[in-house]
């Protein structure tokens, strides 16, 4: 019998700051047989450990279509985040997964598709994103709308760039009044009310949307003005996990495990759970 | 089901056998606190009218602290070192209620994932039942599908029948060979005698019926109900570690030296706060009622909805040993009169 415990080793490889406090790394597996071994949809996510310290729950940020590297992006607020922190490249971490389940992309294919995220809810939506590019000619219109308090709390700052760049997709950035620089060329306004201006159609199309209680609070009536189905509003949500197995017994909600019936949940299913998270 | 009788005599010699087969012992301490490893067998009582050990039977097969693996820190590079928990037990004279614990249990520990750790220790455990005389006001355990003379989760179940021979219910292939292992210690016995043992128990006096309990639960969520447990209960969480079925635990890393440690399962549980923060700060159950509404809907409502069991045994020890006598079995009856 396997050890469901036991982690991958895995070896940074690069180490990219998106913010003061934020920090992405860029992991390889050590053992090729691993590689091979590992697979992985978007959306889903792992227990990444430092020996020492501990383990914490962070979404995988990369997508399935780019399998040489596993990257993920955290804050540093806790124990193990500071630890993660201290490390350095060729240092290694322990991974463990993927967990749970993911967002809906075989469903989405044929449809628009609209991403909206704040601050680093970008981090899991951003694993879609670069997946749906990957496969662009699938997917219909895609509108990607991004906001965070300031300028700086921006994340994957060169990937936001690079997007806008491109004529196949439309990509709004927004910051929060008073969060922009004397430079800045994008949006100001809170996401919810740039969501509103730009008016995405509801009709024949998916929504993804991640970031804080806040945003995701006061996005959903404006989806459901613009005609989006309750099926097709897609978020995720984060409880405290340890096991990711569905065993340790924190991370529910009601009767559902987020480790295991989720991470990702369509509104409508949102919508039955008791107001515990 | 076949049925035996052994003596009291008989019942020492299989011990002293199986320990001769590796098998370490494992029976309640002397001062009935918990189940420890046996040193000599002659201390071995059999007692079906004491009360329940303090802590349950439980972490034999799944401890309070165990090491998942050792892991060596080495510059960059770390290695990691797994471990196999090994050993043969006879877990001896368990009342049916923690007998009963591992088959609910087991649901959990192999959903989808299987956890090694529990499995092997299962796998390698002999487990001997002893019918419960012992009822007192906190008992519950005929309320939640069981009974003093349940055969869940018991490889043979023991009846005394007085005080030097014992009736032997053989309930599972594993306790079948036990006993065509060693046929010299049992005698083929008469079954109606352990039945009209077994039909004179009785059960608990506390009585109610916990379908209605989930059937409360079901549609009452946002309640009033638990707020003033959630104002009596000081949080200190014995309940969730003397309790047979609990099974939540924490991961955590401990070095021993420098550059080495081990991963550590350790158990948790609901009733702290620290159980569910998180690190921004936020708490889904910030308050004490909150956490306490967890572990009832936990066990009387989630884990039927998931693994169509009831999360409890019934033995009372939640309520026995609370520093504030919160006394769940009085909660879950009075729930079961409200729907």
């Amino acid at each position: 019998m396997e050890n469901i415990y036991k982690p991958y080793l895995m070896e940074i490889k690069e180490i990219i700051d998106e913010t003061p406090d934020t920090r992405t790394l860029r992991l390889q597996f050590k053992s090729e047989e691993d590689k091979k071994r590992f697979s992985f949809k978007a959306g889903q996510f792992a227990e990444y450990s430092v020996f020492g310290e501990g383990e914490c729950t962070f979404c995988i940020a990369s997508p399935p279509t780019r399998m040489d590297f596993i990257e993920c992006s955290f804050k540093q607020v806790g124990k193990v985040t500071n630890a993660l922190r201290r490390l350095n490249v060729g240092d290694t971490v322990g991974f463990r997964g993927p967990y749970g389940n993911w967002f809906p992309v075989e469903e989405m294919r044929g449809k628009n598709i609209v991403f909206i995220a704040g601050g680093i809810g970008l981090a899991p939506v951003r694993s879609v994103i670069l997946n749906v590019l990957d496969r662009r000619k699938e997917f219909r219109d895609i509108t990607i709308i991004y906001g965070a308090r300031t300028v700086s709390d921006l994340v994957y700052k060169r990937e936001l760039e690079e997007w806008q760049s491109r004529n196949d997709i439309r990509t709004v950035v927004t910051v929060d009044p008073g969060g922009e620089t004397p430079d800045w060329k994008g949006e100001i306004g809170f996401v919810p009310t740039i969501v509103e201006r730009i008016s995405p159609k509801g009709e024949n199309a998916v929504s993804i949307i991640c970031g804080p209680p806040i945003m995701i609070k006061f996005t959903l009536p404006i989806m459901m003005k613009l005609g989006f189905k309750e099926d097709n509003i897609i978020t995720t949500l984060e409880n405290r996990m340890k096991c990711g197995l569905g065993k340790c017994g924190r991370c529910n909600i009601g009767n559902i495990y987020v480790c295991k019936d989720g991470p990702v949940f369509s509104y409508s299913q949102l919508k039955g759970l008791p107001q515990e998270y | 089901m076949e049925e035996y009788v052994i003596s009291l005599e008989g019942i020492k010699g299989l011990l002293e056998n199986l320990t001769r087969e590796g098998f370490n012992i494992y029976a309640p301490s002397k001062n009935n606190d918990r189940f420890v490893k046996v040193k000599d067998i002659d201390e071995v009582a059999l007692f079906p009218d004491r009360r329940p050990t303090d802590i349950s039977a439980k972490e034999c097969l799944f401890p309070k602290c165990e090491p998942v693996f050792y892991y060596k820190r080495e510059k960059n590079n770390v290695e990691i070192v797994d471990i196999d928990p090994n050993g043969n037990k006879v877990l001896f004279g368990l009342k049916p209620c923690d007998a009963a614990s591992f088959t609910i249990i087991h649901k959990v520990f192999n959903w989808d994932y299987k956890d090694k750790f529990y499995n092997k220790r299962f796998d390698n455990s002999l487990i001997i039942g002893l019918a419960c005389t012992y009822l007192d006001d906190y008992c519950f355990c005929t309320s939640v599908g069981l009974s003093p003379v349940s055969t869940v989760g018991s490889d043979i179940l023991l009846v005394r029948l007085s005080d030097v021979s014992f009736g032997v219910i053989v309930i599972t292939d594993k306790g079948g060979q036990l006993v065509k292992r060693y046929p010299q210690l049992f005698e083929k016995g008469e079954p109606t005698k352990s039945k009209q043992v077994l039909d004179s128990i009785g059960g608990p006096a506390r009585k109610f019926d916990h379908k209605k309990v989930k059937e409360w639960l079901d549609n009452n969520f946002e309640t009033d109900f638990f707020n003033s447990i959630g104002d009596i209960c000081v949080g200190c969480g014995q309940c969730t570690f003397v309790c047979p079925t609990c099974h939540c635990f924490d991961i955590v890393d401990e070095d021993y030296l420098y550059s080495e440690g081990r991963r550590m399962k350790n158990w948790d549980g609901c009733q702290f706060y620290l159980f569910t923060l998180h690190a921004s700060g936020h708490n889904p159950r910030d308050t004490q009622y909150k956490r306490y509404r967890q572990r009832v809907n936990h066990k009387f409502k989630y884990y039927v909805d998931r693994f169509q069991e009831v999360l409890c045994t019934g033995c009372g020890r939640c309520s026995r040993g609370c520093p504030v006598s919160i006394d769940i079995g009085d909660i879950v009856s009075r729930i079961s009169k409200l729907s």
